[in-house]
């Protein structure tokens, strides 16, 4: 227990001993990885990141190098730090989760190549564009292209919709339900006919997803907090009142076996997420197959998740690293990761492909691209700060306590608030 | 004023340059002794100690990980004192320790003994005692997050179908640390166990044929002659027990996971299994602030090193006297 335990912080601090080891040999940049460059190249990418088919692909198809992809687990962004510090051993080519997209932009854009100087302002048009402008700095460097996107959609439970009097068309719920209010009505009605089944299967949905699609999170542009305003005090309300109308199914922490359990036994009749959300869904509760369908989501667009393929200042062969980020992510290969992943493609001439407009057998023949392709346009693009995930995180722990314990919701938002400021604070963030 | 009196031959100076050859001379005559115990102190100096000075430095520091360090004084400290969180990290680091650690030993005392009057199947059971510790934890604490899982969990459908409430054991801030708890239990009473009957077996055994002669009975025994004498294995276990139960980390990081990318390893519901060392991981390595993850890690030490003197002033206190 120990040893484990003392290992993992070690691993942390480690990286702080490489830097002061390089402060003080002064050594050349990237020299491990330089004198490699045309014999070997290193990807990096995590479980899920990439389709491994198209990965295989691109090993045979730049047979003038010996690429070579490592699946790295644990936490990625530590290791890609910590590996940055010691420059050395960096991999050529590096996914960049979305969420850790703004540490790295908005502190540590010069550890990547722009690619705007390798060619991608030319390629800019094949992506969607506000995928783009997450991997794009203020002075407009660009660090990464993208692997997917998560446009937003409501997943919900035909046979259950049938049984309460719901709509069940795709078309229909989209209409009746393109509102919150629209959407939590239902879930009243719901309630009424199927008192065993919520509407709603995570508390803290209706929060997370009304700040997604605003054009402001916690932090503002001129790094002040704004997680007092009234923006995110809208968003909160929303949630409470998802909770007061007693359509939030009880407490299951996403991805525990009481969130698998509601999926499976028809606890939870919908749940909105991103187009990846359908992957947790078939892990999940495989037998409910045939009984999903997916409508648009509530309130507006919304994007959650999506990541990038970047090139490490100190890794190697820059242009050929790119010629072959562009192969990984050409719209047909996107598709592919579609098929095989579930990551919706961030390149828009892939909707078009017949990976994606064919039925989906999972959501009963539903040919779901006609719902996410509208969906992944007109995604709202707010600014997100590197500290924005630490200062949102007292908002998420407080809603959790209203949901899982009936804590009080104007105590909670004021706790939210006041953590929230202290964290801002010790963040730099005025 | 040494180096008018060096030539002199003053005889602290020259002590100490004896002193020098003499070294030199060992070094001369050891170097391969020396080079064949090295590997240890290498490796402890680069992987140990490097790293530990490293993150008192950095406690001193705001820093995220890459780039230059902020030098920023007690800052990082003056947050901690002001930090609830924080606080609430280290009851609740107490409080799982605490519940964990006397039925663990209690536990482990009574399984030794046990093991120690002649059972058969006397290494079958050892061996059976000993495997929780060597499985993964992660294993467990997933397995128990099943069992413990509030609806469909093991546990309260049993509850329900013995007409008795169920508990919200992944929600209720005292449940969360008792389904810790009984995890920790689970896997170290058993190497605790060991550790004791290790103890007992050095007991000599005359000892307890001159009490059985008097008419001593197996309780009387146990308490009289193999309590008093294991005292210093029980110092042991205690402070070994102390020093990892104020380290849980991977019981409450995976019991409740790590699926929600903007808020990470809380420890579950209103933090009520966020221990310290998971609230400084979650500060350094989720959030970046490696400065301030010293900062915690270094007040952790303080209160472990604070707590190890109280258990041995409890327990060997006694002890002292007799010498």
């Amino acid at each position: 227990m120990e040893l484990t335990r003392r290992r993992l912080i070690q691993a942390g601090l480690l990286t702080g001993a490489g830097l002061a080891a390089n402060a003080c040999g002064g050594g050349p940049s990237g020299k491990g990885s330089d004198s490699l460059a045309g014999k070997k190249m290193a990807i990096w990418v995590w479980d899920g990141c990439i389709s491994m088919n198209v990965l295989k692909d691109g090993v045979a198809h730049f047979s003038q190098t010996k690429l070579t992809p490592s699946v790295i687990g644990g936490t990625f962004k530590q290791k890609l730090l910590t590996t940055m510090t010691s420059r050395a051993f960096l991999p050529s080519i590096t996914g960049v989760k979305g969420e850790d997209m703004p540490f790295f932009k908005g502190t540590k854009a010069d550890q990547f190549v722009d690619l705007n100087t390798l060619g991608a302002d030319k390629l800019s048009s094949q992506y969607v564009s506000w995928k783009l402008k997450q991997a794009t700095t203020k002075d407009g460097k660009l660090l990464g292209l993208p692997i997917d996107i998560g446009p937003c959609a409501l997943f919900y439970r035909q046979d259950i919709f049938a049984k309460a009097g719901l709509p069940t068309e795709p078309k229909d719920v989209s209409a009746a339900m393109s509102t919150w209010d629209g959407y939590f009505d239902a879930g009243v009605k719901l309630k009424k006919a199927v008192p065993d089944s919520y509407l709603i299967d995570d508390g803290s949905a209706p929060f997370s997803y009304t700040v997604k699609q605003g054009t402001k999170l916690f932090i503002d542009e001129n790094d002040r907090f704004v997680a007092d305003q009234p923006h995110i005090r809208t968003a909160w309300d929303r949630a409470i009142k998802a909770m007061e109308l007693g359509i939030v199914a009880p407490y299951a922490e996403p991805g525990s076996t009481d969130s698998n359990a509601a999926y499976n036994n028809g606890t939870a009749a919908s749940s909105v997420g991103a187009a990846w959300h359908y992957l947790d869904l078939v892990q999940a509760a495989p037998k409910t197959k045939g009984k999903w369908r997916v409508a648009a989501m509530p309130g507006g667009p919304a994007n959650f998740g999506g990541s990038f393929l970047s090139i490490p200042r100190d890794g190697g062969d820059h242009a050929l690293a790119f010629e072959i980020i562009t192969w990984l992510l050409s719209p047909q290969n996107e598709a592919r990761t579609w098929v095989d992943n579930g990551n919706f493609p961030a390149a828009p001439a892939s909707y078009s492909l017949p990976e994606l407009t064919g039925p989906v057998p999972f959501f009963g023949g539903q040919k779901t691209i006609e719902i996410f392709a509208p969906a992944a346009d007109k995604i709202p693009v707010a600014y997100e700060a590197p500290a924005d995930a630490a200062v949102s995180a007292p908002f998420l722990s407080e809603l959790k306590d209203v949901w899982a314990k009936k804590k009080d919701p104007e105590k909670a938002w004021n706790d939210a608030v006041s953590t929230a400021k202290q964290v801002a604070q010790r963040e730099g963030v005025s | 004023m040494v180096a008018t009196r060096a030539g002199t031959g003053h005889p602290r100076t020259r002590k100490r340059a004896l002193k020098k050859r003499t070294l030199k001379k060992a070094l001369r005559a050891y170097w391969r002794q020396y080079l064949a115990i090295s590997p240890f102190y290498v490796l402890f100096a680069v992987f140990m100690l490097g790293p530990v000075l490293f993150s008192l430095f950095l406690a001193f520091h705001k820093w995220d990980g890459l780039g230059p360090m902020e030098f920023v004084g007690l800052q990082n400290f003056r947050f901690m004192v002001k930090d609830s969180l924080f606080w609430q990290s280290l009851t609740n680091t107490f409080a799982i320790w605490f519940l964990s650690t006397i039925p663990m030993l209690l536990l482990a005392l009574v399984l030794a003994a046990m093991l120690n009057s002649s059972v058969r199947f006397g290494g079958f059971y050892r061996v059976a005692y000993f495997i929780p510790n060597v499985t993964s934890i992660v294993a467990i604490a997933i397995f128990f997050g099943s069992v413990f899982a509030n609806q469909v969990g093991l546990v309260n459908v049993v509850l329900q179908w013995l007409h008795v409430g169920t508990v919200g054991w992944l929600t209720d801030s005292f449940a969360i640390k008792l389904v810790i708890s009984a995890l920790i239990t689970w896997q170290w009473t058993g190497y605790n166990a060991i550790i004791y009957l290790a103890g007992m077996q050095a007991i000599s055994s005359e000892l307890y044929e001159a009490a059985r002669i008097d008419g001593a009975g197996p309780v009387k025994c146990f308490l009289k002659i193999t309590l008093p004498l294991l005292r210093p294995v029980i110092l042991f276990t205690v402070i070994m027990s102390a020093i990892g139960g104020m380290q849980t980390f991977t019981e409450p990081q995976v019991l409740f996971g790590t699926v929600d990318a903007t808020n990470p390893d809380t420890g579950g519901p209103g933090h009520a299994g966020l221990t310290t060392v998971l609230y400084l991981y979650r500060e350094a390595f989720n959030f970046n602030q490696l400065g301030y993850g010293a900062a915690i890690a270094w007040a952790l030490f303080l209160v472990i090193l604070l707590f190890t003197v109280i258990n041995w002033r409890l327990i060997a206190g006694s002890g002292r006297r007799d010498r």
